[in-house]
């Protein structure tokens, strides 16, 4: 294992950076500078493109690969301007080090096209905060990385130019190769790698325009769909260093509570094949020659636990919306008037349970521990919290450890938590020199959550003549965002009543009123809760995109018809809702027994419709087909954007038709699939997706496709039997999916 | 124990009650075959076990000893099986972590049932996928049947010709 050690680069985060004084010189060297770990043989021609002599291309994406295509999607950016073939590319995940953060997340805009960063980004690069989330990654690489190829590119031109003793205008690049344009002459890259590293990086270097993409906008292969097939993909469980052991984890039974004592430690610690019982504050864990032995010995654990008094959720929620609000986050126009003088009022309480993420993966990490240094493997959102939590677990120096940053078996917010590589660094520290691999059994991973929070909602509308005049809008929650910065960023901790995901999606709607009000009452309650693909606009799409439908039917218009009118200035949210009445054939009746609803909801920088077709027979119902629209201005890749469309419709369905975990006695009730159950091939609806032409900057498409399934469903059923669903999961309300 | 996997006998000393799941990856290193569920719910953990689909995770070792054992890694040899290439076709995969039972189990489907059905596919392909693969899978199972009736065709056409 050796340590890491440094390269100092400046260009590739901002021009000029490395002037200035005291302290800002500290910070601005810290964020350039980077260790090529893990990037094999080759030249670095900045911290992102290392080049072999065979002409092997290796990329450093520092977006984690959780099936969202990042590893294919960012590769495409950088390859578009370095003029490299896909099948020329290897990609890895870098070390959590300046260069690579994600700076979309410090202003929720990309870095400028110069590389000059603002004040915020600086302090982001310089933490560095290494995030796959919040559908940023190609909102922060679709102008920076096809930056950080043309500069590798002009470094190679430069050096070849060099050779040949010409102007580099008289050179050209070429899949991987620099051509001389006189006499046709060429260098491979990998030719030309040591002395192009030489050259200085170019600040401002040309870049193509759109019409000239060869890469960028087509639905091009899947880097990771070749291992995928054959089971050679490595996951976090799969790493297998030598010497491994593996870690089971028993956790408290209850919400917030502990496990004081273990009665039985010796007599755990006597059964065939375990090596050892390990007590941390989380819970006991118990250390054995396979994952199959550990198991069996946690089950048999017994255990003192000391337990808080269980609460209602629900409940308290839903009583405290009662109460004066704690934040009032929109008011727009004079409700209380607006509301007064309205000839027509309706309003409605809606609600949503906790739901867990179940990763198909369980999650898990591996930690070797060894005197000074350690070493990580694990699939995660974030190496810098996995840094943070080795560093913390195991009592070792951030310097002095290595992350290998595997495939993540889905991610959906759950990784970029730390719980379980904290864990399993203190596990490891109690056996230097042998790796563990912990793990969550499925039981312990659906148990041991960090929620998408419960939500009751509350909301009002006055209605005029076959218009909405106004919206009042009530929420009562826990902080999602709030719980993963409080656990995660303790130095930059946000108060529940200030996290903007609780009414994300419900506050400043496109829809033209004259009066918009919401406010916001938090509560601290004993669950663990964080971010659950789409976070707040999981349910406030749901509550927002159904209460739209209950208003166009409370005046008698055509819930398409209406958003229409409503959305006069918002162009691009109505052609997404043209586009969607296009291809659904809105106007058009369906078979007899078939009914539609229909969704638009804006997240993450995209605005998605969707429109569900159903067969309603009493409460059984066929899911007949999604159709989908997306404005997610341009593309980078069609082909995955399509296939995250239907991956978030599933993954929103399964919510709107099963998602529910319960909490009884303080024990949480739901601990694997048969009780948490999910869509499968016989309740799959088709999905046809549509993707908009629009030259706008990108937005995210991981978790846009999620928001608006569960509102086009439900206004369905309402269009089939009049029945209004105000609270989730379809289940809960005798409804069977056939 | 003696294991025959992939064609290949593997020695193993394991407690007969050890599921093939663990035995597979925690014993041999065949990390192909995956673990999701424990409980036989999800299909991440299908191998062929006599040409059988088998939830691995709930399979005594003991029941496949002297049995042909298929898993990811051996299902196709240095080339790629129809299924694999229509998976590739369709780009199927996203995380990826539930496509190797997904693949085995559909592979079991084909040579039972070389032209399903959606209903059939509906009925036997009841592996869970987070990441929602389902309507590529789907595709990608026909197109993986189209491939097999073809090059059984040229098998026979070859066969017919000599
Ligand atoms: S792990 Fe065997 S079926 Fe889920
Ligand atoms: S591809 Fe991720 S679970 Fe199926």
């Amino acid at each position: 294992m050796k340590r890491r050690g440094f390269i100092i680069t400046g260009g590739i985060v901002g021009g000029g950076l490395l002037v200035g004084v005291g302290g800002l010189t500290y910070m601005n060297k810290r964020i350039v500078k980077y260790s090529g770990l893990g990037m094999g043989e080759g030249e670095s021609l900045n911290a992102f493109v290392r080049i072999a002599a065979d002409n092997t291309v290796t990329l450093a994406i520092s977006k984690t690969e959780m099936g969202q295509g990042v590893y294919t999607a960012l590769p495409m950016l950088i390859a578009e301007e370095l003029e490299v073939e896909m099948d020329q590319i290897r990609v890895v995940h870098p070390q959590p080090e300046g260069p690579y953060a994600n700076l979309f997340m410090a202003e929720e805009k990309p870095r400028a096209i110069d590389g000059k960063l603002t004040m915020m980004q600086k302090v982001f690069a310089f933490i560095p905060n290494i995030i796959t989330g919040g559908s940023t990654s190609v909102r922060d690489a679709y102008d920076h990385l096809r930056v950080v190829g043309a500069m590798a590119r002009e470094m190679l031109l430069a050096a070849a130019a060099k050779r040949w003793g010409v102007s580099t205008a008289q050179c050209y690049a070429d899949t991987g190769f620099v051509i001389n344009r006189d006499n046709q002459e060429k260098f491979s890259y990998g030719e030309l790698a040591s002395e192009a590293a030489q050259q200085k990086a170019p600040k401002n270097p040309p870049l193509k325009d759109r019409s000239e993409f060869r890469l960028v906008g087509k639905a091009i292969n899947r880097l990771d769909v070749p291992e995928k097939v054959n089971g050679s993909a490595i996951f976090g469980l799969d790493v297998r260093p030598d010497n491994l052991k593996y870690g089971v984890i028993k956790h408290p039974s209850q919400v917030g509570g502990t496990i004081t004592s273990v009665d039985n430690k010796s007599e755990i610690e006597g059964m065939p094949g375990i090596a050892g019982v390990v007590q941390i504050e989380e819970g006991v864990v118990v250390v054995g020659e396979t994952t199959w032995h550990a198991r069996q010995a946690a089950d048999r654990l017994k255990v003192q636990e000391d337990n808080p008094v269980p609460v209602d959720a629900i409940k308290t929620l839903t009583a405290s919306l009662s109460g004066e609000p704690s934040k009032i986050w929109e008011d727009q126009g004079n409700i209380t008037t607006v509301l007064d003088e309205s000839e027509q009022i309706i309003e409605a309480s809606y609600e949503v349970p906790y739901l867990a993420h179940a990763c198909m993966e369980p999650l898990n990490c591996t930690v070797l521990v060894d005197g000074e240094r350690a070493e990580c493997w694990t699939g995660n959102q974030s190496s810098t919290f996995i840094l943070n939590g080795v560093s913390e677990g195991a009592g070792i120096a951030k310097d002095n450890i290595i992350c290998h940053t595997t495939y993540l078996g889905g991610g959906f917010g759950r990784r970029g938590e730390t719980d379980f590589v904290l864990k399993a660094a203190k596990v490891a520290k109690e056996f230097p020199g042998v790796p563990i691999q912990l793990v969550y059994t499925r039981e312990e991973d659906m148990r041991n959550d960090f929620y998408r929070p419960a939500v009751v909602a509350n909301l009002k509308a006055g209605l005029g003549k076959g218009e909405v005049n106004g919206w009042k809008k009530k929420v009562a929650t826990q902080g999602a965002l709030a719980g993963l910065l409080g656990r995660n960023v303790p130095m930059m901790p946000m108060k529940n009543e200030d996290d903007p995901s609780s009414t994300e999606g419900l506050r400043n709607l496109p829809y033209k009123m004259t009066a918009a009000y919401t406010d916001l009452t938090t509560m601290d309650l004993p669950m663990r809760v964080g971010t659950w693909r789409s976070v707040g606009h999981s349910q406030n799409a749901f509550f927002a995109e159904s209460f739209m439908d209950e208003c166009a039917h409370a005046i008698n218009r055509d819930p398409y018809e209406l958003r229409r009118e409503m959305l006069a200035d918002a162009p691009r949210f109505r052609a997404v809702l043209d586009k969607l009445a296009e291809i659904s054939n809105w106007s058009q009746p369906l078979a007899e027994g078939q009914f539609r609803g229909m969704a638009l909801h804006e997240s993450f920088g995209s605005i998605v419709g969707e429109v569900a077709e159903i067969s309603l027979h009493g409460k059984n119902i066929k899911l007949e087909r999604v159709y989908c629209v997306i404005d997610c201005g341009r593309t980078v890749n069609p082909g995955i954007i399509e296939t995250q469309m239907q991956s978030g419709i599933v993954y929103g369905l399964t919510a709107a038709l099963y998602g529910a975990v319960h909490v009884k006695e303080g024990k949480i009730v739901q601990n694997n699939f048969p009780n948490y159950q999910m869509v499968k091939m016989n309740t799959m609806p088709e999905i046809i997706t549509h993707i908009m032409e629009v030259d706008e900057y990108p937005g995210g498409v991981g978790e846009p496709g999620t928001p608006p399934i569960a509102p086009a469903l439900t206004n369905a059923i309402f269009a089939g039997s009049g029945t209004r669903i105000r609270s989730l999961p379809l289940s809960r309300h005798g409804y069977k999916f056939v | 124990m003696v294991l025959k996997i992939n064609g290949k006998e593997h020695q193993v000393t394991a407690d007969p009650q050890m599921p093939l799941l663990w035995v597979l990856r925690d014993l041999l290193n065949m990390t192909g075959t995956k673990y999701g569920c424990g409980v036989a719910a999800c299909g991440a953990c299908t191998v062929h076990v006599d040409g059988q689909p088998t939830r691995s995770c709930l399979y005594p070792v003991s029941s496949a000893e002297g049995k042909e054992i298929v898993t990811i890694e051996g299902i196709a040899g240095e080339d790629l099986s129809a299924v694999q290439k229509a998976w590739i076709d369709h780009q199927v995969p996203q995380c990826g972590y539930c496509q190797s039972g997904m693949i085995l189990a559909v592979e079991a489907l084909l040579h039972e049932n070389p032209e399903p059905t959606d209903e059939d596919i509906d009925q036997k392909i009841t592996n869970i996928c987070r990441c929602g693969t389902y309507q590529r899978a789907r595709a990608a199972i026909k197109t993986a049947a189209k491939y097999r009736m073809e090059s059984l065709e040229t098998t026979t056409d070859q066969a017919d010709q000599s």
